[in-house]
């Protein structure tokens, strides 16, 4: 019963989960730990905001893989986190999935339905989980109360602005209200006769459905339920709507892109920019200009949705993979790492106990940009967890863009994007009902 | 004597099944068996990632009859083919042209206009970005130059998918410009020596000598030019990924979109097979009214 | 015009005139420099700006005041860039793999097209169309089952894993079919009245003939194949087996806007050996086959 050590096959997993239950009937009694067989996991991971961090990762897993006997892990660069999702499900769809990966929250329903993750509830529950994770972070891999990942790196969209531009005009505070927002983005707005030289304001494009759902919820709304989406509602419309008005008045841009964005505003063809926190050390060391970051303007309150992710565990392997892949997790969002993690990249740390290691405060003091993002984060909750939550994403942006471009009225693109997302998700739940 | 034909023909015969056999070996495992899954697949209810697959009959093309995206990317497909594809392969056909010559600089020009084509996509797209940003790309600042109207490109719904256009004549121009030059060395010299000693002009050379004989080679470079638009995929999924309001999404884009990102194997499978028609169509309108005109210099 | 009439030598002869066309020819290529000469820079324009882009720092790169060329020569974005992945490593994997494919290739496509172009036998037709059906049908299509036909070869997470499903070419065998059409069939013929059987006419009268045809296809070939990101992707998980393209999605995919220095400092490295290997062979293209033309 000894495996080799290159050999991962099925054949190895097979033996694995013939062993398991001999060995943990009788932990370290006929196999001391470091005879015991090696466990091999494979993680799969996105890289979202610098090349670095593909440098980083395989940094803090050589450091785990040399602390910890028994295990082994294999880290797989897989693309994007679209890419790392697709890359994931197909090899589920083989049987063979990775022990864990790193997707974006909002796919938790998606993973959820084809039955393919550990619920480690009980664990953490068990462990300081529960007590050290900040709640909101810890909520995007809940479902019906129960858990289904460790939070590694979330962000949030914030509002960032060029102290320069808004120097020049004489306005010295971000703005903190709708209305505000609409009389800076004025303000800021140059044009040189009918070309524009500078717009007020750009939403991230690609991910301005996820930049609305804030707006949704600083209306008051979380505009979707486990089953539905709710963008139909009046709160709903009136964000898009107020968009609307902002676009028709010549101060926003009608639409834009992810990358374009980032790119105008560090030079200087938009005073301010709704973008991911993750952007953070970039926009800040890549523009030429003192860079503000301040929370996203509120209505009725504060609001913001979560991006980012959770490393999930794979239900379909070994109870000693299990363990060891939730060691790993757990190690990965122990307080020295997400500290690290944090400062490395300009992610949110997701334990309070990171937050308040000196390290950290004294990050806080350099970068106090850094700052708002976590502050914001206490206004935040999960990011549009329904089923079909990607082709969701898709209709709301169409629907987005085309009553920005003056095609639709903003209620008649709403209504009919909730009607198709629903009966979408009806088929969706329909169909993992029969399987 | 007409056994003996028999014979011949029959070892002509197998000789080119002989011929044929590796590449159907592999075309049979890697492109066949796909697209017999796939028919099957557009059948069914398939996720991707789950085994289990119900069967629906015609259901998935009936959703695609009334699916509004749908149809509005077809005509997206079609926008793009029907103008990126002759406008690239007539600006290669004269760089080829020009380029078909002893002149000095030539190798410094054919580089120059075919560098693009090795760009990885990814980066290609965006650097594009960068050339049409509307507020500082240097695209809008030329315009401004040029005393024209600023555009907002890939911000604009109405713009978007020209801009991709405009791109592709850059990345693929030089690529179609290889083929026809390859085409036109093999043109004997002494046609062009004649018809330049007849006092023939350029334009008509051009017309009645070169293009006719280059025919075969214009046929292929049109054909694979129409099915190679579909690598706009790579444009789309950097640059837009389909937006702004749907403007850039085109069926390769969709078909991803719904296959992989939406896990619904089925429709896409329907999507695809739907494409397949689209092209099978194009491609025996070209065959009809082109082919019947190519000339092969070695055939009479 | 009767194209197909092969021309008297007489008619090229004339030596007088001649001179004169070689200068009209000498004018008429000054005249082409005017267009070409602006035309290629503005061609080049995207090039000098990834290489520009390349050396400057990141703040440089959107700052209008920066002007056009960095303030210093930032070489130091080369190695930073070396550094995020083991570029080394996919370098040589990208060789091996766009070289087995396009080996593979030349050798499937060179015999399809020789049976469909010079061969006559019943399905022709039909089996042409199939050839092109590779062509027509979108990859994205066709991913999910061959990764599954992958995985039950064992060949996932492999190398040949990148090259089997492109080894035989639609694309390929309908390029090379249109240039063996071209080759007069005279000289076929008198092939086999030498006694050649038909693979030694395929070798030593159609394949010279087609040079020209051959290297354009290796070029794009290797170009498209150097250049895949999304197949790579799937079916690899070790760094191992990767290839370049790998490394440089490393560098754009980001959430926070793209690291653009090191990005293009990616790029060119990527794109070098391409370069390199275009501007010898084109030089070749040209020398060696420049009028060959079949007379």
């Amino acid at each position: 019963m000894k495996a080799t050590k290159l050999n991962i096959s099925r054949r190895g997993l097979l033996a694995g989960c013939l062993a398991t239950p001999f060995v943990s009937m009788m932990p370290n009694v006929l196999m001391p730990a470091h005879a015991a067989e090696t466990v091999k996991l494979q993680f799969m991971y996105p890289v979202g905001v610098s090349g670095d961090i593909n440098t980083i990762i395989s940094g803090m897993i050589d450091e785990f893989n040399a602390t910890h006997d028994g295990i082994v892990v294999e880290a797989i660069y897989a693309g994007s986190y679209d890419n790392t999702e697709q890359k994931v499900i197909t090899s589920l769809g083989v049987g063979e999935p990775p022990s864990l990966w790193l997707p974006i929250n909002s796919s938790l329903q998606t993973f959820l339905g084809l039955d393919a993750l550990e619920d480690i509830t009980e664990q953490a529950k068990s462990d300081d989980i529960y007590d050290d994770f900040i709640g909101g972070f810890l909520g995007t891999a809940i479902s019906s109360d129960r858990l289904y990942g460790l939070s590694f790196q979330p962000s949030t969209p914030v509002l960032y602005y060029n102290k320069d531009a808004f120097a020049e005009v004489g306005i010295t505070e971000a703005p903190e209200t709708w209305d505000q927002l609409f009389e800076t983005a004025k303000a800021l707005t140059v044009r040189d006769g009918e070309a524009l030289k500078r717009w007020g304001l750009i939403i991230g494009g690609g991910w301005h459905d996820w930049m609305f759902e804030g707006y949704c919820r600083q209306n008051g709304l979380v505009p979707w339920e486990a089953d539905k989406v709710l963008w139909d509602r009046p709160e709903s419309v009136e964000a898009l709507a107020f968009w609307k008005t902002m676009v028709d008045a010549g101060c926003m841009a009608p639409a834009s892109t992810w990358q374009g964005s980032a790119n105008d505003f560090m030079a200087g063809s938009t005073a301010m920019l709704y973008h991911s926190t993750g952007s953070l050390t970039n926009l800040r060391t890549s523009s030429p200009f003192e860079v503000g970051v301040a929370f996203m303007p509120k209505r009725k309150t504060w609001g913001a949705s979560q991006g980012g992710g959770p490393i999930m565990i794979a239900k379909k392997q070994s109870d000693a993979q299990k363990e060891a892949a939730y060691t790993f997790a757990r190690w990965m969002t122990n307080t020295e790492n997400q500290a690290a993690w944090s400062r490395a990249t300009g992610y949110l740390a997701v334990r309070k106990s990171s937050w308040e290691m000196p390290e950290m405060q004294a990050y806080l003091t350099e970068v106090p940009q850094a700052k708002v993002a976590m502050e914001q984060s206490a206004y935040s909750g999960a990011f549009l967890q329904v089923p079909a939550y990607s082709k969701a994403r898709e209709v709301l942006k169409s629907a987005i863009d085309r009553t920005l471009a003056g095609e639709v009225q903003a209620e008649a693109a709403l209504v009919s994007a909730t009607d198709e997302v629903n009966r979408e998700i009806a088929r969706v739940l329909r169909r993992q009902q029969r399987g | 004597m007409s056994q003996n034909l028999g014979r011949i023909q029959r070892k002509e015969m197998l000789l080119a099944y002989a011929l044929l056999l590796p590449s159907l070996v592999f075309l049979a495992a890697f492109t066949y068996w796909p697209i017999v899954r796939s028919i099957w697949f557009s059948l069914n209810d398939v996720l991707l990632g789950d085994p289990d697959i119900f069967w629906l009959g015609a259901e998935n093309y009936l959703r695609l009859l009334n699916d509004r995206l749908f149809w509005k990317v077809l005509g997206n497909t079609a926008f793009y083919t029907f103008t990126s594809v002759p406008l690239s392969i007539a600006a290669a056909l004269l760089l080829a042209v020009a380029l078909d010559s002893k002149l000095r600089g030539m190798a410094f020009y054919r580089s120059a206009f075919f560098y693009p084509v090795m760009i990885p996509s990814v980066a290609a797209g965006m650097v594009w970005v960068f050339l049409y940003a509307p507020g500082y790309g240097p695209i809008n600042e030329a315009l401004t130059g040029l005393g024209l109207p600023r555009l907002d490109w890939l911000y604009d719904s109405k713009w978007a998918l020209p801009a991709i256009v405009i791109m592709s004549i850059w990345k693929y121009s030089g690529y179609f410009m290889l083929i026809l030059l390859a085409a036109l060395k093999l043109v004997p010299s002494d046609l062009y020596e004649a018809a330049r000693l007849d006092g023939v002009s350029a334009f008509d050379r051009l017309v009645h000598i070169t293009i006719p004989m280059i025919s075969p080679t214009l046929y292929f470079v049109i054909i694979i030019g129409t099915l190679h638009s579909y690598q706009i995929f790579d444009y789309v999924y950097v640059m837009t990924q389909g937006g702004p309001a749907d403007s850039t999404n085109v069926l390769t884009f969709y078909i991803y979109q719904n296959g992989f990102q939406y896990q619904d194997i089925g429709y896409a499978s329907a999507l695809a097979n739907a494409l397949l028609i689209f092209v099978l169509g194009l491609i025996g309108l070209v065959s009809l009214t082109l082919g019947r005109r190519v000339h092969y210099l070695g055939e009479r | 015009m009767a194209l197909d009439t092969p021309l008297s030598p007489e008619m090229t002869a004339a030596p007088p005139v001649a001179r004169r066309s070689n200068w009209r020819r000498a004018l008429k290529g000054q005249w082409l420099h005017v267009i070409m000469l602006p035309l290629s820079l503005l061609w080049l324009c995207p090039l000098i700006w990834i290489a520009v882009t390349s050396l400057k720092t990141s703040a440089e790169v959107f700052d209008p005041a920066a002007g056009f060329f960095p303030a210093t020569p930032k070489f130091s974005n080369y190695p930073s860039t070396l550094s995020v992945a083991p570029f080394g490593k996919y370098l040589v994997n990208s060789i091996i793999v766009t070289s087995s494919i396009l080996a593979g290739q030349l050798v499937t496509i060179t015999l399809a097209a020789y049976a469909f172009a010079r061969l006559n036998f019943p399905g022709k037709n039909l089996l042409f169309t199939l050839f092109l059906l590779q062509v027509m049908f979108p990859i994205y299509a066709i991913f999910l089952t061959n990764f599954v036909t992958l995985r039950e070869m064992g060949l996932v997470n492999t190398i040949p894993a990148m090259i089997v499903p492109f080894v035989a070419s639609g694309y390929g065998t309908f390029m090379l079919r249109q240039s063996f059409r071209q080759v007069p069939s005279e000289l076929s013929d008198a092939a086999r009245l030498d006694g050649c059987n038909h693979l030694e006419i395929l070798w030593h009268v159609y394949l010279p003939l087609v040079k020209p045809t051959l290297l354009a296809f290796a070029i794009i070939s290797v170009v498209t194949h150097w250049n895949d990101y999304m197949w790579p992707l799937l079916v690899t998980n070790s760094e191992a087996i990767r290839t370049l393209p790998i490394g440089l999605g490393l560098l754009a995919k980001a959430d926070s806007g793209a690291d653009w220095p090191r990005l293009m400092a990616g790029t060119t490295i990527v794109v070098s050996p391409l370069l390199i290997l275009f501007v010898i062979f084109q030089r070749r293209f040209i020398d060696s086959f420049m009028h060959t033309g079949v007379k």
